[in-house]
């Protein structure tokens, strides 16, 4: 049995022997060129739609817009940090003017 | 008009050029991408594929080997990919049901029947076909442009960027892995 699964194996390994090329379907060029003209619509299609002068507009409008937001946002944290570090000073300032009052009421017979 | 002259024309873009070229050399890409494939319409899609490339990027060709090997690396190159993006469909279709609205088994492909090879043999080569498609692809391409190409081993290893002796490694490794996947099938049918 061993024998014949070999031979059916070495069968199998040479049953490419003697093989002709296949051919690809009559009309390949007419079709490639079909698919080549589709492709080349549909990215005309996409550019043009983006070429047109309010869609590039609104386009650049947003990204101003985004920017701008962006540069907003930053000055506003920079302006609360700024304004947090003045009111530290003031809290600094009151507990020493209290621990001052404290030290004076305390120093009273 | 010679092959240099053509070359140059569809640098240019020449419809013409391009049209002798498609219908000189559409059977040998096809054919290379049906046995990577074992697929008619998935290779007839691919043949499109390297002849738009070949159109688009020509002016990248600078004619230090053949244009045969470079066409033969295009079509070796987007058939792999082909096999490679059906792999990851695969591996991510577990939520996928294995069956269809009538039960019939959705991802189940028909044995292939390459349309050259001989009345007598066509069973056995569907057999090696099946194993053929187990080897990697390194192997797979070897074989495939060795038997059904008829390619030399210095053809093989100019498009494979190999030596000779590389290739023929290549196929005696390929040759012991379908021998593997033979016998595990043949053994399973006489069990």
């Amino acid at each position: 049995m061993q024998e014949n699964i070999n031979k059916k194996i070495e069968d199998a390994l040479n049953s490419l022997d003697g093989m002709e090329h296949a051919s690809a379907k009559p009309f390949f060029f007419t079709r490639l060129e079909a698919r080549m003209q589709k492709e080349r619509n549909t990215w005309e299609k996409i550019s043009s739609f983006f070429a047109r002068p309010a869609i590039a507009f609104a386009g650049i409008c947003l990204v101003i817009m985004i920017n701008a937001a962006v540069i907003f946002s930053s000055q506003t944290k920079h302006n609360n940090v700024i304004g947090q570090n003045d009111e530290t000073a003031t809290v600094d300032e009151y507990s020493q003017v209290s621990s001052n009052f404290f030290e004076f009421v305390n120093t009273q017979p | 008009m010679n092959e240099r002259e053509l070359i140059a024309l569809l640098k240019k873009k020449d419809r013409e050029a391009f049209k002798i070229i498609v219908e000189t050399w559409q059977d040998m890409v096809y054919n290379t991408a049906l046995g990577l494939l074992q697929n008619a319409e998935d290779a007839e899609d691919t043949a499109q594929e390297v002849f738009m490339q070949v159109f688009d990027s020509i002016t990248t060709f600078k004619e230090e080997s053949k244009f045969s090997t470079w066409l033969y690396r295009i079509t070796v190159s987007k058939s792999l990919d082909l096999i490679r993006k059906k792999k990851r469909k695969k591996r991510f279709a577990f939520v996928q049901s294995l069956y269809g609205k009538n039960d019939e088994l959705i991802n189940d492909p028909p044995d292939f029947f390459h349309p050259g090879v001989k009345m007598e043999n066509k069973e056995r080569a569907s057999f090696l076909f099946k194993a053929i498609e187990k080897l990697p692809a390194n192997q797979k391409t070897a074989f495939i442009l060795n038997k059904t190409e008829g390619l030399s081993y210095g053809e093989i290893g100019e498009i494979m960027k190999l030596s000779s002796s590389a290739v023929d490694a290549l196929l005696q490794r390929a040759k012991k892995n379908l021998q593997t996947n033979l016998k595990e099938y043949y053994e399973l049918q006489t069990t």
